[in-house]
């Protein structure tokens, strides 16, 4: 009789032909391949370098263009100058057009109708001089929106601004006084962050969220159809009369998963890092606005060597032990289908923590977060990102995630040995 | 080759299979007749070692399907009705990567694979990925991955079903010629034409039980029945719950 010891041992070259099979039949299925390949090549760039370059165009775009407004009564002449003035840089080119001023009769009508983009509406004649008491201008537009924020509302806004600013040093300067009196303390901001989380943007935490993703998207194809799709199809019934051991199974089927799971992260990776090179390049044929704003967004992605080591670590655990989540719902499946079901919500499990992560900086993150399967990994990839990782949380992260799939693929094996969960229908 | 003491399977309160004992020797095919829910099934799932028992022994080509499941996996070949084979893999990918679980080399694997293609006119079968296969292509891809190994026994469950008329001939014949020296091949079914032709002796099972173990004619002589079907009805109806089976 053989020793328990040899009959649970894994036989690599065993575990290769399982994996082998299950790899084959994922390769030559088109929709996976899709998934697996195509989209993270085509969204991630989309996310991280589309995304940010289109709201840099938008943005920048209004900055450039001549937008207008609505004008009720009089406006001081100064004033009305000041709003048309285009700023112009040294080399003669327009860096923020001015407005251009239409006389209406009913502000809110006209920029609800959108006739114009603002209104201006002064109940009382303005001052021209500080110290002549206040005025009201009364500025229509729509102003939850980010086209008015961002053009004609923005415009007018630093216009008077600027204007008051005039007439208070104009009224300074008489009473003999400089600019200073009113600023005796002025505030220099200095960005204390690495340089490479502030080329990180805001969209950085999009990014855990995305490979995560794709390390979900591209393990299900396989996992659901090694385990579910093979008891529908009636094929594992064979493999489990072959001596193909229990164990093999579980972890030809895991590493099968892990590969396709991780092909996927592999080009998500791609993408970043395609996305940080033609970012780079976009950027030089920008306008400065363009450019600050698309970088504020993310537009700027860049990875040292450290930090893609990091990057692949995480991901490579994280794929493993999502690979073995999947395994282990989905062998009690009956079918495809009901697999389906059963792994669905872990797509949330990676959406909300991920989403968290916008609010990282309120966390104090000790190793203790980073110790959460897949949590951990994903605040390591964020990490890396913004250049803040640290080789002991990403250690942590990924001994997490490790520790999870060995758990769960032991929950696999019994699973596959247990004729309950093999013949249930 | 197969000898099964006091076999018993029951899933929580319900017995699937209660206390039976046959054997059976090489060189034969053997029979294992009944309606649906006989148990069959069961049987030959706890010989292919997917089942454990309840209680009871078997042993298969000398290793105990408890004691040393791999042994009995490597001896054994099984097809049932229900096999089906992955849609996207050749049926020639299918026979290699079997064979590969089995230890064989790439040299073997393609001589049995070109045995196999003239005893079952696999054909062009072979290099069509599975998901083009025609009911009778997929069952003769099924049975070829069950035997690619030479298997001391190979089980049949219920494997005819759905099958026309050309490839049930094929698999008939495939089945009478699986009979020799060191060899036994279970045949299960419900079809009793295809047992009068090919097993030589016969386990009728019913509700679990066993009926009768014989040969066809003993089992004609002894009910006076001139067919199969007559006698398994005649067999049926002579035994009500609990009574003593015509066991030889």
């Amino acid at each position: 009789m053989p020793s328990k010891r040899n009959s649970e041992a894994l036989r690599p070259d065993i575990v290769w032909r399982v994996a082998v099979r299950d790899l084959l039949a994922t390769l030559r299925d088109r929709r996976t391949l899709l998934g697996t390949v195509l989209i993270p090549l085509l969204l991630i760039p989309v996310f991280t370098l589309g995304l940010p370059q289109l709201l840099g165009k938008f943005v920048g775009g209004q900055q450039q263009e001549r937008q207008k407004v609505g004008v009720v009564g009089t406006l001081p002449a100064t004033l009305r100058a000041a709003l048309q003035r285009d700023e112009k840089a040294p080399d003669g080119s327009v860096t923020r057009a001015g407005v251009t001023l239409v006389a209406v009769t009913d502000p809110r009508a006209a920029v609800a109708d959108g006739n114009v983009e603002a209104a201006l509406r002064a109940p009382a004649a303005l001052p021209t001089r500080a110290g002549n008491g206040t005025g009201t201008l009364e500025v229509y537009a729509k102003l939850t929106s980010l086209r008015a924020q961002t053009g004609a509302y923005g415009k007018v806004k630093d216009t008077v601004d600027a204007y008051n600013r005039t007439l208070t040093l104009e009224r300074l300067t008489a009473l003999g006084l400089n600019a200073d009196t009113l600023t005796p303390i002025q505030i220099k901001p200095v960005d204390a962050s690495p340089p490479q989380q502030q080329r990180s943007g805001q969209l950085a935490f999009l990014i855990p969220l995305l490979m995560l993703n794709f390390i979900l998207t591209g393990a299900m194809a396989t996992a659901l159809d090694a385990t579910a799709g093979e008891k529908e199809r009636g094929t594992l019934e064979s493999l489990l009369v072959s001596p193909v051991r229990r164990g093999e199974v579980v972890a030809g089927k895991l590493l099968a998963t892990t590969l396709t799971a991780l092909t996927s992260a592999c080009f998500s990776i791609i993408g970043f890092l395609a996305s940080g090179f033609v970012g780079g390049l976009l950027q030089r044929g920008q306008s400065a606005s363009s450019a600050e704003l698309s970088q504020a967004f993310g537009g700027q992605l860049s990875l040292g060597f450290g930090a893609a080591v990091a990057l692949i670590g995480a991901a490579i655990s994280a794929a493993l032990l999502i690979s073995a989540i999947l395994i282990a719902l989905s062998i009690y499946a009956r079918s495809y289908k009901e697999a389906q079901t059963y792994v669905t919500p872990l797509s949330l499990a990676i959406v909300i923590p991920a989403v968290l992560l916008q609010f990282s900086d309120f966390l104090s993150t000790g190793p203790a977060l980073y110790a959460i399967p897949l949590f951990g990994s994903m605040l390591a990839i964020l990490d890396t990102v913004r250049g803040t990782v640290t080789a002991p949380n990403v250690l942590i992260a990924i001994a997490a995630n490790l520790l999870g799939a060995f758990v769960l693929a032991l929950v696999a094996r019994r699973s596959f040995g247990r004729e309950e969960v093999i013949f249930r229908n | 080759m197969l000898d099964i003491q006091n076999l018993t399977k029951t899933y929580g309160k319900h017995t699937a299979l209660s206390d039976v004992t046959l054997s059976a020797h090489d060189g034969e095919v053997f029979g294992l007749l009944g309606p649906n829910g006989a148990g069959k099934t069961t049987l030959l799932r706890l010989l292919a070692t997917l089942l454990t028992p309840t209680s009871g022994t078997a042993t298969v080509a000398g290793h105990d399907v408890q004691r040393d499941p791999e042994a009995v996996r490597r001896v054994v070949g099984v097809v049932n009705g229900g096999m089906g084979l992955p849609a996207r893999l050749t049926g020639r990918e299918v026979l290699r990567s079997f064979a590969g679980f089995y230890g064989m080399s790439r040299s073997q694997t393609d001589t049995r694979i070109a045995e196999l293609d003239a005893r079952l006119e696999l054909g062009r079968t072979l290099d069509v990925r599975a998901g083009e296969y025609s009911t009778g292509m997929r069952q003769k891809v099924v049975i070829a991955r069950a035997v690619i190994h030479d298997p001391a026994v190979l089980i049949l469950d219920e494997a005819s079903s759905g099958l026309d008329i050309f490839a049930r001939r094929t698999l008939l014949d495939f089945v009478a010629a699986t009979r020799a020296p060191g060899r036994l091949t279970v045949y299960s079914t419900h079809v009793m034409s295809e047992a009068e032709e090919v097993c030589d002796r016969m386990a009728i099972l019913h509700e679990g039980k066993l009926v009768t173990v014989d040969t066809l004619g003993g089992i004609l002589s002894r009910t006076g029945e001139r067919n199969l079907e007559r006698a398994f009805f005649a067999l049926l109806r002579g035994t009500p719950k609990g009574e003593e089976t015509y066991a030889v």
